[in-house]
């Protein structure tokens, strides 16, 4: 067991820190933020996606030739680091670099792997995610959308929900059903779908939060290219555990650490500059102990993604694991969450831009959006199944 | 940077709970029963005492985190805890001595000739050390000193004590004039806690432990404490998820196993979370403490009061899985439940260590604040 870092690791550090410094504006973080409009903000993060692949920081761990840097896991993780300390904006095709990318890279033919690769890393295509249906939501594998084959293309009919990002997508990775007369695990495939393909539609869904980062995406008579699918026709099933094991993975986790360990440290900023008669809110017992409890909750967080890591780092497979990480961080934080909206007291429910809300009222926000993390990328009830069964060996 | 164990370290650990297996008596169902003194001779001739002492005093030279699994394993086989305290002893003097005690007490230690109780806890005091009023002057140490493990069966015994308006650990012999122990009725009398009475203990010279050093010694003490003793909750843990998930796969009812009950599954399943997490607060805390990383403090706090948390909870979840069964004395799971509660409330609570975490975190923001406006 060893938490410190080679020279070559150090180094890649140091290269780091001095781009960020060049390459984040001035001022980021204290008099410089995000765009509040939610358009305007993805935007934003698709202009810093690209500035960090226009400076080589775009797929560390990928391989050169599909335009990546080659680098470790352990560089991989020293990215996200750095990235943490200076509170860098997020991108906007998560879903292509974690799940379309890794997906691919996995299982994609070469001519998928040269073609889409490096257009990901360089956010010239930004990727959506279309699993789950209005029927098929825990029941992943009872989707109904149909592809049927005709010549050299498929013809996709049906709908996708909850197609987070399908606004600014120019591509969609979807589970289809090519054989509706198999078992529902064995008659599925899984297609890469150009989203300006006639016949694709989408309409924004109004969240919780008030935000319309999530869609209902419909296809009609759309032709997909046979070469645009990933894997063989009928094993798309097992396609699409590969991409739920990235997408509920220490890859994932630890970049939701960092974003969960800023907002925290900026909960105790909040609290320790508030009055509380005649104290300051910091010195209350009761709030000191919620709040140590997140800040050790958001350490296990990283641990746990880190130890995962070292496990895959030693030759371990992926497996249930992914499913013991993502469990954990999304009650972890939600609970945070929770515990900020506890801690602000009376005021909480102001928002922003009352001058009275708390913190800038942007726990508010976070409150909201965190209910999201125990129902996406596997319910917290499929995940104990996975576990359960997978993981513990239970009977089904 | 790896967040693994070497094969080196699980051998250790399988070997330690392969040992203590050999006394069933230990998880056995009565408490009475579970003092066997032959387990102590079994784990000396292992070698266990020796892997903390430096290769110059005769041991192994190895660090807390080259033994945590095998620390796990005296958890999870509820070995005496003088094995423990011993332990956490020899990293105390290995660090913090001077030459002579170290030339004194690690060759012994090594050999397992020496067993050496912690006392730090007073009664009105809560869990904070630097509350004690046990104090060292002219004529030795007075004052009572309660809920110390094993103190009846210890040779030595290391007391927090005020010496010199400062709170230091000094180091008696249980023999000495002047020490007077009694067991304390409590819920796990396998742990052998007593009070001890000290009424101008006699002191050797040379007693006293890094007392002349950075007055760090107290901090190193509870945090080499609080890791070891949250290891030794994620063994008790991992045992009892191991118990649920095997009786939930044997037990039948309405014509199935109950595990395929979502209820019970999904308990497992939240067990099983709740272990490795607890394990990776455990581990990293195991690093720290080998290395004395800057963040070794936090991390043991975080360790302790996490994983005290955890294994309080799966060995209840364990108890309601089993049903009545597990309410039954002659079950046993008791015996894990007693020994966590007392785990739980040596070398402060997971209160006592929640607000060191958020005192630490303040500091470190502080720091960062001030570098910020140089």
């Amino acid at each position: 067991m060893d938490f410190s870092y080679s020279p070559q690791e150090e180094g890649f550090r140091a290269d780091l820190r001095a781009w960020l410094a060049d390459a984040l504006p001035s001022g980021w973080g204290e008099t410089v933020f995000e765009p509040e409009d939610e358009d305007e903000r993805a935007m934003f993060r698709l202009a810093w996606e690209k500035k960090l692949h226009a400076g080589g920081w775009s797929g560390i761990n990928w391989p050169v030739e599909y335009g990546g840097r080659g680098a470790t896991l352990v560089e991989r993780a020293i990215f996200a680091e750095e990235m943490a300390r200076v509170g860098a904006p997020e991108g906007l095709n998560i879903i292509g670099h974690n799940l379309a990318g890794s997906t691919i890279l996995r299982h994609g033919t070469e001519a998928q792997k040269q073609y889409f690769l490096p257009r990901i890393l360089s956010s010239d295509d930004v990727w959506c995610q279309g699993f789950s249906e209005p029927n098929a939501g825990s029941d992943l594998a009872s989707v109904r959308t149909r592809a049927e084959r005709r010549g050299d293309r498929f013809i996709v009919n049906g709908q996708k929900i909850w197609t987070s990002f399908a606004q600014y997508s120019q591509w969609c990775f979807a589970l289809v059903r090519t054989d509706p007369d198999a078992p529902k695990h064995k008659g599925l495939s899984f297609l890469l779908i150009d989203m300006k393909s006639p016949g694709v539609s989408i309409r924004p869904l109004r969240q919780i939060s008030g935000e319309c980062e999530f869609n209902e995406t419909f296809f009609d008579d759309v032709e997909v290219p046979v070469a645009n699918i990933v894997g063989d026709i009928n094993d798309g099933w097992r396609i699409a555990m590969t991409t739920l094991a990235y997408e509920r993975g220490p890859e994932d986790a630890l970049g939701r650490q960092i974003r969960f360990s800023q907002e925290l440290d900026k909960l105790i900023g909040t609290v320790a500059a508030t009055p509380r008669g005649d104290a300051m809110l910091i010195d209350d017992p009761i709030v000191r102990q919620k709040l140590a409890r997140a800040v050790t909750q958001v350490e296990v967080m990283r641990l746990n993604a880190v130890r995962t890591f070292s496990k895959y780092l030693n030759g371990d497979d992926r497996g249930p694991d992914a499913s013991v990480i993502k469990l954990y961080w999304s009650h972890a934080a939600q609970n945070m969450y929770e515990a900020a909206m506890d801690i602000l007291g009376p005021t909480a429910p102001i928002a922003a831009p009352d001058p009275l809300s708390a913190g800038g009222g942007r726990f508010q926000l976070s409150y909201l959006q965190s209910k999201a993390f125990t129902i996406y990328s596997g319910s917290s009830e499929i995940q104990r199944n996975i576990i359960g069964e997978r993981m513990l060996g239970l009977p089904r | 940077m790896n967040f693994g164990f070497n094969e080196e370290q699980k051998s250790l650990g399988e070997t330690v709970a392969a040992l203590l297996a050999d006394f069933p008596a230990l998880t056995g169902p009565d408490p009475a029963q579970a003092r066997d003194p032959a387990v102590w001779r079994a784990l000396a001739d292992l070698g266990l005492f020796a892997l903390l002492v430096p290769e110059a005093q005769g041991g192994v030279g190895l660090t807390l985190v080259d033994v945590a699994l095998a620390i796990e394993a005296l958890g999870a086989g509820l070995a005496p805890p003088i094995a423990a305290s011993t332990l956490i002893a020899t990293d105390i003097i290995a660090r913090e001595g001077t030459a002579a005690q170290r030339e004194t007490l690690l060759p012994r230690i090594a050999t397992g000739d020496v067993r050496i109780a912690l006392a730090v806890m007073e009664d009105g005091q809560g869990y904070d050390p630097a509350q004690v009023r046990t104090m060292m002057g002219g004529n030795g140490v007075t004052g009572v000193k309660i809920l110390v493990p094993d103190a009846d069966i210890a040779d030595m015994i290391l007391v927090v004590a005020r010496v010199d308006d400062r709170v230091g650990l000094v180091m008696l012999s249980r023999d000495a004039r002047g020490v007077a122990i009694r067991h304390h009725a409590d819920i796990d009398p396998s742990s052998g806690l007593c009070e001890v009475t000290l009424n101008g203990a006699a002191v050797m010279d040379g007693a006293l432990i890094g007392h002349a050093g950075s007055g760090d010694v107290i901090s190193r003490l509870m945090d080499a404490a609080a890791i070891v003793y949250a290891g030794m909750a994620m063994g008790i843990a991992a045992r009892m998820l191991d118990a649920s998930v095997d009786y939930a796969k044997t037990r039948v009812q309405f014509g199935q196993p109950i595990g395929a009950f979502q209820s019970i599954k999904h308990r497992c399943a939240d067990m099983a979370v709740a272990v490795e997490a607890g394990r990776s607060a455990a581990y990293y805390a195991f690093w720290t403490a080998a290395e004395n990383d800057p963040d070794r403090s936090r991390a043991a706090s975080m360790a302790k009061a996490y994983c005290g948390e955890i294994a309080r909870d799966v060995c209840n979840e364990t108890v309601q899985i089993h049903g009545g069964m597990g309410f039954t004395w002659e079950l046993g799971l008791h015996r894990f439940l007693r020994r966590a509660k007392v785990m739980e409330h040596g070398f402060g609570n997971h209160v006592w260590h929640y607000e060191r975490i958020m005192a630490q975190t303040l500091a470190a923001r502080a720091v960062v604040a001030d570098a910020r406006a140089a």
